[in-house]
């Protein structure tokens, strides 16, 4: 109670803009028996579960799993266009499928009363923001099933039907998280993608590394998934609902703020609500996972570690932000963290060679751009952010992954140049800039859009703390906009020069045979010297990055067609129209500018009144700066970027910078000293109290009484006839003696 | 019964009377001086200065011992026989010449060390039994015991002993394992513990109440039993009472003839012949009388003659063993007889195996250096 | 009860009878007590027979190691069982007891074949009849 008041005190101010906010309402939802058709969205991916199961069962040989995963996803796609043209965003709708969780106890159950009662159907809770996510998350994943189609086929017969199997499950848990009614509901699909997630990270369970990887995503996501369970936990105590309709009627309800210190139960939701979500969504201390979750198939990492996913934690806090508004401190600990998360991604992004590490960590920081977002009170821009980054970044993860199909794995930059003159390689190298031109923030592309509109926000807070924020976001940009040229120049641009991967780079396992079975004949093996080339992909693989590519250049529309304050952009609309209302900014309903002043000094060296404007132009000069600095570094002088970090090493001064951020800032060893390792001591001292005093003393010293016993008697069991008939008639003496001792006794008596 | 574990307290109060305490003392001399003669004998043909001396003197003492314990017993249950009013003067003499050879022959059948001499002690052992049984008034059992025991089954242990047993060479002596017994002061202290209960058992009180209360109507319950075991067998039952109305009409006739000399000189022959037994409305025939039964039956002319039958001319314990064999326990007849039958088989089978011998149990045979441990093989240890 | 040992005493129990009028003692002071005090005794002294002879073949089977001798003491504690049984029949005047020692005798010659049988076998195995030869009844 005190640990949360004090934490929110010493935290920031309650913005004035956000207590605006708090006046948004969200209206009660509306009952839509007639849209039950909507759960077949939960139920193509779940039958598609089942069938690549039966698949697997029945070793059925060919693309059979994949196809259906991709049938069934594309219709769940369907559904959901379907859904979105004839849902009514006017009020959310739920949809109540069947009773699944229902408890009701003591009097006034039937009347609804709080706490009579633990209520939670499978239920859909439809609204705009539902909508929104559900329409990238099937849209991508079919797209995403398409493009594994072929670029698993090396594991036809083998890991096909397991690896789509996975994909399905992870289309259902997802469904379920996203369109779930209730917080339970909610939890079953966050665990689900956990599962899925832990299945497809270790998809390679023959490879060491990926089975570490797989058990450190799932380990860590426990952490926030405690927070998490905790947080519903405390939400069913302090409202007795778990239903978000009710939830949210309960929460606009009561006036008090959160943090009166009344009730340190209700203070602490938000705060494990975010705990989860920073699990989940790989954000500083919980990020270690994501990296590592690459040792994945790339189709994975594209879906599930880039666009979807790991976006769940910001739709938990999203859907879940009403309970954030009651408490400023929180949000603030959300932005905070956020901003540093994509700082020091940003960082270890810029020295790592894995081209997929590289995007790895990008999304990590790109993940923090949409927690600041959050906190600084746009749910738009953050919603806005993860839109565009489901495109551009599963997109630039497709072309890495194309790039890793076609080069037999090779995935270190250092030693791939000018693969734009392969031959094809062009529509990748192509789509891989533009993926690369959005994430790096480049002016008028999707993420230059949505990346400004949070930081705009940051700065147009009014608060000192989020402009100081906005300030190292710009920074981030720029870092952003330099590693991502960095990769791509280094890889696309150049001179034409490669070498094949060790194929079981990146695929792991002697069951992968990558190269063999594509089709293309022999000559497309593994590392033969001269007589490798790499090559290009078919179908399946360019025609998915287009249309990839086409949804990352077209995720910019809605911010031209948004008018001066984004009003009329078409992101905006779902978000104004969902629980995540609150977090538009007030000078978008039309309220007080009076924040802008404060903006206006914090930027007024630009000259420009305008904040958006003013950001407008920061950010892009950061990005261009970025992708200037890596032009010279990595496109004409590749020696001078060698040179400059010699000369980093050389000096004592400076030589710890690109050591530590090629380590990752020993962010994993910190981990191990200060986690791991007293864990184990501590494991070592339970196991030795384990094996010596329960096991020792109560186990095997209860073993030793009989045994002891066993000692006294042992001579009578000695194997010879007669000392078995001597037991025998001893003890059938006693009992002779024992009855005619209780024959006298009772004859006696 | 109460058959909830004795709480220790009654056991810390429990007193043992001085009877039992004597019989419990009794049994205890017995064990010890049978202890004593378990002992291993000498073995013969070795001449070791001082072995001889003691192990006869063990034997002589354990001999010493065990009489006397048994004839405290003997002293006890005697006295306990005659404990109810009368004084019993007279010992019974039988039943204590069986019972001492009997278990003479027992002792000595478990100490001596050559098993046919075991064997032959044993064949004792079944004659003295059969004399009890029949100081017991079971002579059908007892000529059984004589013919089946010591007349069959015996003769098969002899010939299995003479199959199986070692032929006794110059200067080696007994079997190592005849001579020897195994823990035969624990084997001891079982049989003790075993004996003083039974002992206790039998001659408590309490029993022996129960068994002079019995005793008194076992003696008029076995003839009544008798009695309707000949009812219920038509024939025997009219052979006996044509002998009985033989013996009446005897008796009859010279009486007649005392004082009707005619009538004594045209009835002189034999009785007539009865035709048939005449039965009651409740189907038996006999009717009680003072030491017998009474019985009406037809002559041949029609007549009805009343027949009495003393007990005395009851029928012998051989046919009343089997009327009671037959008649209150054909089940188990058939079941014997069916045990006996599967045992035959058995022997039959167990005849003909052949064993198949390892290669080490034949290298064993063949006076060929075993290959394996004598004692891991499993061998003499 | 029993007016006279002749008229009244138990016919089936003649040969008993004629025992007793063997033994002079018995036959000068044939008045009923003493005859049922003989009786008592009689049937006390077959029951302390019958313990000591089923302790005796107890202590044999448990301690003589040959193997055939071990069955022997086997017989030796039917034999017990049978005179028990028959004293007790004695005292109840009842048959049951005599005709289940016919039973025993049954069982006693069945075990008799099967044991021997038996014992033959495990004598061409091992050549010897010392009952310790076996002794694989045990663990280790």
């Amino acid at each position: 109670m005190s640990l949360t008041a004090s934490l929110s005190s010493i935290l920031a101010p309650l913005p004035a803009t956000l207590a605006d906010a708090a006046s948004a309402t969200i209206k009660p939802a509306v009952a839509s028996p007639d849209l039950s058709w909507a759960g077949l969205i939960l139920l193509l991916p779940a039958i598609s579960a089942v069938l690549c199961g039966l698949c697997a069962a029945r070793g059925v040989k060919g693309k059979l799993p994949g196809v259906i995963t991709a049938l069934s996803l594309l219709g769940a796609f369907a559904l959901t266009l379907m859904l979105y043209m004839r849902c009514p965003t006017d009020a959310p709708r739920t949809i109540h499928l069947f009773d699944w969780v229902s408890f009701a106890w003591g009097s006034g159950a039937a009347e609804g009363a709080k706490w009579t009662s633990f209520l939670a159907p499978f239920s859909l809770y439809v609204d705009s923001l539902t909508l929104l996510w559900m329409l990238f998350v099937t849209g991508l994943g079919s797209l995403i099933a398409i493009y594994a189609t072929e670029y698993m086929e090396s594991d036809v017969g083998k890991g096909y039907a397991r690896f789509f199997g996975a994909v399905s499950i992870f289309l259902f848990a997802m469904g379920s998280l996203v369109m779930g009614g209730n917080l339970i509901l909610l939890y079953l699909g966050w665990e689900g993608v956990g599962l899925a997630s832990y299945l497809l990270i270790g998809y390679y369970y023959s490879k060491p590394s990926a089975v570490a990887a797989a058990k450190k995503a799932f380990i860590v996501n426990r952490i926030g998934d405690l927070g998490l369970a905790l947080g519903i936990f405390l939400i069913w105590v302090n409202y007795g609902t778990v239903e978000y309709d009710a939830l949210f009627q309960a929460v606009t309800a009561s006036t008090d703020s959160l943090n009166d210190g009344s009730e340190w139960t209700k203070a602490a939701i938000p705060y494990c609500l975010m705990l989860g979500a920073f699990g989940k969504s790989a954000q500083f201390p919980l990020y270690v996972w994501l990296p590592d979750a690459m040792e994945g198939p790339t189709p994975v990492s594209a879906l599930i570690h880039a666009a979807t996913m790991v976006t769940a934690g910001i739709y938990l806090i999203a859907r879940t932000y009403p309970l954030f508004q009651l408490d400023p401190g929180a949000l603030t600990v959300v932005a905070t963290i956020g901003c540093i998360t994509a700082l020091l991604a940003a960082t270890i992004g810029m020295a790592q060679y894995d081209i997929k590490r590289v995007m790895a960590y990008s999304t990590v920081s790109q993940l923090g751009y949409m927690f600041l977002g959050l906190g600084v009170g746009t749910t738009f821009g953050a919603v806005y952010h993860v839109f565009t980054h489901a495109f551009f970044k599963a997109l630039l993860f497709l072309c890495c992954g194309a790039i890793m199909h076609g080069m037999a794995g090779q995935l270190d930059l250092r030693k791939m140049s000018g693969l734009r003159n392969v031959k094809g390689f062009g529509i990748i190298s192509w789509t891989f800039l533009i993926g690369c031109l959005c994430l790096a923030g480049f002016p008028f592309t999707a993420g230059f859009f949505s990346k400004d509109s949070i930081i705009a926000q940051a700065f147009g807070s009014g608060n000192d703390r989020f402009v100081l924020l906005g300030w190292i976001a710009v920074f981030t940009a720029f870092l952003t906009a330099y590693y991502t040229f960095r990769v791509w120049f280094r890889v696309c641009g150049g001179p034409t020069k490669y070498e094949p991967g060790d194929e079981l780079h990146g695929h792991g396992g002697d069951d992968h045979g990558h190269g063999h079975g594509h089709g293309h004949g022999a000559d497309d093996g593994h590392g033969h010297g001269g007589e490798w080339h790499p090559h290009g992909p078919r179908l399946a693989i360019n025609g998915v990055l287009l249309l990839i590519c086409l949804g990352a250049i077209l995720a910019a529309v809605p911010a031209y067609l948004g008018g001066p304050h984004q009003e009329n952009n078409w992101v905006m609309k779902m978000v104004s129209h969902s629980s995540a209302v609150g977090g538009i900014p007030a000078h978008d309903h039309g309220a007080s500018h009076g924040a802008d002043a404060h903006a206006h000094h914090a930027l007024s060296f630009t000259g420009i009144a305008d904040v958006h404007t003013a950001t407008s132009v920061v950010a892009s000069v950061a990005g261009i700066l970025g992708i200037a600095i890596a032009a010279f570094f990595h496109l004409f002088n590749r020696k001078a970027a060698d040179g400059l970090r010699q000369t980093l090493l050389s000096n004592s001064l400076t030589r710890w910078l690109p050591i530590a951020m090629e380590n990752k800032w020993y962010v994993d060893e910190i981990y191990h000293a200060t986690l791991r390792v007293p864990a184990r001591a501590l494991g070592h001292i339970f196991e030795f109290f384990d094996k010596s005093v329960i096991d020792g003393v109560f186990v095997d010293g209860g073993a030793r009484i009989p045994a002891g016993l066993a000692r006294v008697f042992q001579p009578l069991y000695n194997g010879v006839l007669q000392g078995y008939a001597w037991t025998m008639a001893f003890g059938v003496a006693l009992i002779a003696a024992w009855v005619f001792w209780l024959w006298l006794q009772g004859g006696a008596a | 019964m109460d058959f909830a574990l004795p709480p220790l307290h009654i056991l810390a109060q429990a007193t043992l009377g001085p009877e039992a305490i004597a019989l419990l003392s009794a049994s205890a001399i017995s064990a010890a001086g049978l202890a004593l003669l378990m002992q291993p004998g000498r073995k013969s043909g070795n001449n070791q200065n001082g072995s001889k001396f003691r192990f006869e003197g063990l034997r002589i003492a354990g001999t010493v011992i065990a009489l006397a314990g048994f004839a405290m017993l003997l002293v006890e249950v005697i006295k306990r026989a005659a404990s109810d009013g009368e004084s019993a003067s007279i010992p019974p003499v039988f039943p204590m010449i069986f019972g001492t050879v009997a278990l003479a022959g027992a002792t000595r059948m478990v100490t001596h060390p050559k098993p046919v001499f075991a064997a032959l002690y044993f064949i004792l052992v079944v004659i003295a039994t059969a004399g009890m049984f029949l100081l017991l008034g079971a002579e059908f059992m007892a000529f059984a015991l004589v013919i089946v025991y010591a007349g069959a089954i015996l003769i098969t242990y002899m010939f299995v002993l003479m199959l199986a047993q070692q032929s006794p060479v110059e200067g080696v002596g007994d079997a190592w394992y005849d001579r020897v017994p195994r823990e035969s002061i624990s084997a001891v202290f079982v049989g003790f513990v075993m004996l003083a209960t039974l002992a206790d058992a039998y001659f408590s009180g309490t029993t022996q109440r129960f068994l002079a209360d019995r005793r008194v109507d076992g003696e008029t319950r076995s003839v009544e039993l008798a009695w309707d075991r000949l009812d219920a067998m038509p024939k025997l039952l009219l052979e006996t009472a044509q002998g009985a109305y033989r013996a009446q009409w005897k008796a009859e006739t010279a009486a007649n003839s005392a004082t009707d000399s005619a009538a004594a000189t045209t009835g002189e022959g034999t009785a007539p012949k009865l035709a048939s037994i005449v039965r009651k409305a409740d189907g038996t025939a006999l009717s009680r009388m003072d030491g017998g039964r009474r019985i009406e039956a037809k002559l041949a002319d029609g007549s009805t003659v009343v027949v009495s039958i003393p007990d005395a001319m009851l029928p012998d314990n051989s046919r009343q063993v089997g009327v009671d064999l037959v008649s209150k326990f054909p089940a188990g007849l058939e079941i014997a007889g069916v045990v006996l039958l599967m045992a035959l088989f058995g022997a039959v089978i167990l005849a003909r195996k052949q064993i198949e011998l390892g290669e080490d149990e034949r290298r064993g045979l063949a006076g060929m250096r075993r290959i394996t441990v004598d004692g891991e093989a499993g061998g003499l240890r | 009860m029993i007016a006279s040992p002749f008229s009244s005493a138990n016919p089936s129990l003649l040969l008993n009878s004629s025992m007793h009028a063997i033994l002079p003692s018995s036959a000068e002071l044939s008045t009923p007590a003493l005859l049922a005090s003989s009786d008592a005794a009689t049937v006390n002294i077959a029951l302390l027979v019958s313990a000591l002879l089923f302790a005796c073949g107890l202590v044999g089977f448990l301690s003589r190691r040959n193997m055939i001798i071990m069955f022997l003491c086997t017989e030796l504690m039917f034999q017990a069982a049978a005179l028990a049984m028959i004293a007790f029949g004695k005292v109840h005047g009842d048959l049951s007891g005599q005709v289940f020692v016919i039973f025993i005798l049954t069982v006693a010659a069945a075990e008799a074949a099967l044991a021997l049988g038996l014992v033959v076998l495990l004598y061409r195995r091992r050549e010897t009849l010392d009952s310790e030869a076996w002794s694989e009844l045990r663990e280790a």
